[in-house]
């Protein structure tokens, strides 16, 4: 099994360099042949790294364990399911995963363009193919996954105890690749229109659905992960601004920005520059985040163990800033706007200034993130940035973000009028200050919070209005009764309403961040019948009760629920030992509720369990940051859902149909 | 009204977003100070690192070390400590690396004075770029006979010429 | 090519560079490694009864001698591959003026008085409550230990397990400087 997964990586390897070498040769000497061929081998190459990946899981799945991936991360008590995931959740296995991701969107690429291939395609393909190349050259010779061990043994380490505690594992890694990986494909569209000197603005709307799309899964991706810190880590809270978490957000944030400002670009011709430079930053921040991951330069609950990868990462980091921004810089005396700036209030300088405020967000989280290893490096000192700092300094700038997500579809292009938008936002506005008030009669003392809830209802406010605005519009245009007009709408709108459907999105998860302002919590230590109240709940420690599992050991803590003198249950937070690990893992045991989660994790025992230490937390509105997060996502596959006809745009602006026939 | 640069909005919104900013850091601290002593001592908790975690604060990490800082924490403000002595403490024995914020002196300022100086330059990159954007417009006299659209009929003529554009959508 | 684009080149070259230099040396690092700030300072304080319920330990009352303070758990088990180190200073160096003194970190009284009856710990084993002298002396992992000098200052400290080598030659230093 070693044998063929070596044998497909290196055949995997050999075609991305044919692939890469063909679509180079074949745009520079303009032949169409090398370039189809080279566009083939896309396929040839997934069909290898799909290869590679199977021999891996077979060699999990039959405890093959001369290969010493198997042997550190699998054993013979590991369940299958939690063996299928051991494929990537350490290094070399998530290398693989990475590479067949990788390869996926390449033939993706492939297949959409099959049919006239646009004439920027070869280099797009080259610049994929030099990224297939330096990962699978990751896997071949620096961290290979299929290195075999001198001496079998006869039983693996098994997975750490923390990956094999929940199924989550199972989703958040492959929707973070999804995501992560994605942004290499407008990064590639940017770098071939670089490359060619065509800075047209074409490269940005045949890109702009994959880089939605990409989008939408690192949305489910940081979602999942969230929702992994909540349920699974125990510590009652779902961000804990751990370095490898930041740098999945901040390309995140950066393509988020980059999806406003190619708005620009469609519509206008404008902000060419940015957007070049966005798809640039977009990709080098993956670059530098899988760097960071990998490499330990930073300490992390996710990072892997130190690895040799971390010179061949920085290299590539380095290569990829170095070729990116040195072609925006060379190629920017030929990035002049097209259009003007008419009038401030306009939707193209809200799009500006949400780009303006994202990026500063980005450059909070980053500077936050490596600040650490700048003190280092400059002095001796140590010092640790951690929740205070971002969230105190990230504060405003996330309102100002939000308004701004309320204010932009209200806004025209070019030009809006102010009594126009004093009628569209008197609304919202007044809406959002009725809660800021209700929210500081009902005893809510912290302004952000309050003022997150004002404009967070301002938003939804404001977005609802638009939706219902295009409906309306549309069914009185098509003398359709409104109802009727529903699907149509929204089916003609498909961007603009999957923008108000994340907008609301982010208003929700939003609430739920500032709700957090109101936890309360408390530890107590209980004996074996005796109860505690906390915040209308009467808990009660049941007793332990050990229930011995294949590959570890659970300490169950049943605690029975009282509210308001109904039972509502029992609850059972757990401690898992496992062999390998030094400290047990704690599960913890949620109610999720609608409006409040009750959250009940065990600390310690005591007494052989006659006694134990609980930590009960009361967290309003958790549950809205994974509605917030799933709307994110919904409204992202809305827009980037592909119309029934569909054709590749033309290259120039031709009025390809008569105006007549648009609804 | 309509295309003029709303210069006096402008500046209304940077007052008040200053005034925000100040707000939002002084609302930090007030938590240590009042409220039970638990709330307090969390408060504290909040701004130590937990030194057996990666990044989780004494307040929020469940590791035995974390409790036992937060019952020290409370012990010591039951009997009277403030909230910085406590944290200068804690700074003796393991260093600065034990407060989740970096310290505001030094090379420990940029973190906290680097987004503020970004966010007042990009207003302020904004305002010259759409002032030199919209100056080119006012010296551009053809735009100024096209009739006003109302907002729906706008919408309707953008999304005309977007899909004649072809666009990919 | 314009003054424009040679500055944008230029800025790119000097970002990537700063990057490169950034990262590159962060590379050299090891996260993990935490600086040992009460090096050179005074000791803190404790007064510590033994885990078997006994006599007590006072550092002021140790004034004079050099003090071996060695932070451990039951549950450590890199603890145990120093145990053999230590038995050994205690054995050789008992009566020349220092004191080994093992101090228990988040374990429990019965786990940690069964550990030592059952490896037979000849050193006193001092038992502390809250952990207050842990938190005291910054201890972040186990097993940690102190060598405190005949004046009461922190002299090293040792992270992770401490080998024969290690500790003779902190021994000899500080009974150098004693005589000095």
């Amino acid at each position: 099994m070693a044998v063929l997964g070596t044998i497909a990586v290196g055949l995997a390897f050999a075609t991305a360099a044919y692939g890469l070498l063909a679509a180079v040769v074949g745009a520079r000497r303009r032949l169409p042949a090398l370039v189809e061929s080279s566009r083939t081998a896309a396929y040839s190459l997934l069909v290898m790294v799909v290869a590679a990946n199977a021999a891996l899981m077979l060699a999990i799945l039959s405890n093959d364990f001369s290969i010493r991936y198997v042997a550190e991360n699998s054993s013979l008590n590991t369940p299958v399911f939690f063996k299928v995931l051991s494929l990537w959740s350490a290094h070399e296995g998530s290398l693989l995963l990475w590479n067949l991701v990788l390869a996926g969107y390449l033939a993706a690429i492939a297949l959409r363009f099959r049919r006239k291939p646009p004439e920027t395609l070869p280099w797009a393909l080259a610049v994929m193919y030099a990224v297939s190349l330096f990962y699978l050259f990751l896997v071949m010779v620096l961290s290979r996954p299929f290195a075999s061990l001198a001496e079998v043994p006869a039983d693996g380490r098994g997975p750490l105890p923390l990956l094999q505690n929940h199924w989550l594992m199972a989703v958040h890694p492959p929707f973070l690749y999804l995501g992560y990986i994605g942004f290499s494909v407008p990064f590639a569209f940017a770098m071939a229109s670089l490359i060619t000197g065509q800075v047209s603005d074409w490269w940005v709307r045949i890109t702009r659905r994959w880089t939605l799309v990409a989008w939408g899964f690192l949305t489910v991706g940081l979602t999942l992960g969230a929702l992994w810190s909540y349920a699974v880590l125990g510590w009652g809270g779902y961000w804990a601004w751990d370095p490898v978490e930041n740098v999945a957000l901040l390309p995140w944030l950066t393509a988020t920005a980059f999806l406003h400002t190619s708005m620009v670009q469609e519509r206008r011709g404008m902000l060419k520059l940015v957007n070049l430079a966005l798809a640039v930053t977009t990709f080098s921040l993956t670059t530098f985040g899988t760097f960071l991951t990998r490499a330990g330069v930073v300490a992390s609950v996710h990072a892997f163990t130190k690895s040799l990868v971390g010179p061949a990462y920085l290299a590539f980091l380095l290569l990829v800033l170095a070729a990116g921004f040195g072609l925006v810089a060379l190629r920017s005396q030929q990035l002049r706007s097209e259009g003007r700036f008419d009038s401030a209030l306009a939707r193209e300088s809200a799009l500006l200034g949400n780009a303006w405020v994202i990026l500063t967000l980005a450059f909070i989280v980053l500077l936050g993130t490596i600040f650490p290893v700048l003190v280092e490096t400059v002095s001796d000192r140590q010092v640790a940035v951690g929740a205070p700092y971002f969230n105190q300094v990230g504060k405003l700038p996330f309102l100002v973000l939000l308004v701004l997500m309320g204010v932009g579809p209200l806004l025209a292009w070019r030009r809006s009028s102010w009594v126009q938008l004093r009628g569209q936002v008197g609304m919202p506005a007044a809406a959002g200050a009725a809660v800021v008030v209700a929210t500081v009669a009902l005893g809510g003392r912290s302004w952000a919070a309050a003022a997150t809830f004002g404009i967070a209802t301002f938003v939804l406010v404001a977005n609802a209005g638009e939706l219902g605005r295009v409906i309306s519009s549309f069914a009185r245009s098509n003398r359709r009764p409104l109802l009727a007009a529903f699907s149509a709408a929204v089916t003609r709108n498909r961007r603009l309403v999957g923008a108000l459907v994340v907008h609301s999105g982010v208003a929700v998860a939003a609430c739920a961040i500032a709700a957090s302002a109101f936890a309360s919590q408390t530890e107590i230590s209980l004996e074996r019948g005796q109860q505690v109240g906390f915040q209308g709940y009467v808990l009660r420690y049941e007793g332990l009760r050990p229930q011995p599992e294949p590959q570890r050991m659970v300490l169950r803590a049943p605690v029975s629920l009282v509210q308001a003198g109904r039972s509502q249950g029992v609850m059972e937070p757990a401690l898992n030992l496992y062999p390998a690990a030094s400290e047990p893992i704690a599960t913890p045991s949620i109610r999720y509720g609608p409006l409040t989660d009750l959250y009940v994790s065990v600390l310690g025992f005591d007494e052989n369990g006659q006694r134990a230490t609980f930590r009960v937390l009361l967290n309003p509105g958790v549950s809205w940051l994974w509605l917030g997060g799933a709307m994110m996502a919904f409204g992202g596959a809305v827009a980037a859902w592909p119309p029934r006809h569909r054709a590749l745009p033309a290259e120039d602006l031709v009025l390809a149909r008569p105006l007549a026939e648009v609804g | 009204m309509t295309g003029r640069l709303p210069w006096a909005g402008l500046a209304l919104a940077a007052a008040l977003l200053t005034a925000a900013a100040a707000l939002a850091f002084a609302a930090i601290s007030s938590s240590e100070n009042s409220g039970t002593l638990e709330q307090r001592a969390h408060a504290v908790a909040a701004t130590l690192k937990c030194p057996v975690c990666h990044d989780l604060s004494a307040a929020d990490s469940p590791a035995p070390v974390a409790q036992q800082m937060r019952a020290q924490i409370t012990e010591e403000l039951r009997a009277g400590r403030t909230p910085d002595q406590i944290r200068a403490d804690f700074v003796a024995a393991y260093g600065e690396w034990i407060l989740l914020s970096p310290p505001q002196r030094g090379l420990g300022l940029l973190p906290w004075l680097a987004p503020g100086l970004l966010g007042v330059a990009g207003l302020a990159l904004l305002a010259v770029t759409l002032r030199r954007w919209s100056r080119q417009h006012e010296a551009d006299p053809t735009d100024a006979a096209a009739p006003e659209l109302s907002a729906a009929d706008r919408r309707l003529l953008d999304r005309a010429l977007a899909a004649a554009r072809g666009e990919v959508d | 090519m314009g003054w424009r684009r040679w500055t944008a080149l230029a800025a790119v070259v000097a970002g990537v560079g700063l990057t490169a230099l950034l990262l590159g040396s962060g590379l050299g690092h090891d996260p993990n490694r935490l600086p040992a700030t009460l090096v050179g300072r005074p000791a803190p304080d404790f007064d510590l009864q033994a885990i078997d319920g006994g006599q007590r330990a006072h550092l002021a009352e140790l004034r004079g001698e050099v003090v071996i303070l060695n932070f451990w758990a039951s549950w450590c088990v890199a603890c145990q591959t120093e145990e053999p180190a230590l038995r050994d200073a205690f054995e050789r160096y008992r009566d020349r003026g220092v004191t080994l003194l093992g101090v228990s970190f988040q374990d429990s009284a019965t786990d940690a008085r069964a550990y030592a009856a059952s490896r037979r710990i000849p050193w006193m084993l001092l038992d502390d409550p809250g952990s207050r002298t842990g938190l005291a002396y910054g201890v972040s992992g186990l097993p940690e230990t102190y060598f405190i000098a005949r004046d009461g200052r922190v002299s090293y400290k040792a992270v992770g397990p401490v080998n024969q080598d290690l500790v003779n030659q902190q021994l000899r230093r500080l009974q150098a400087e004693g005589a000095a």
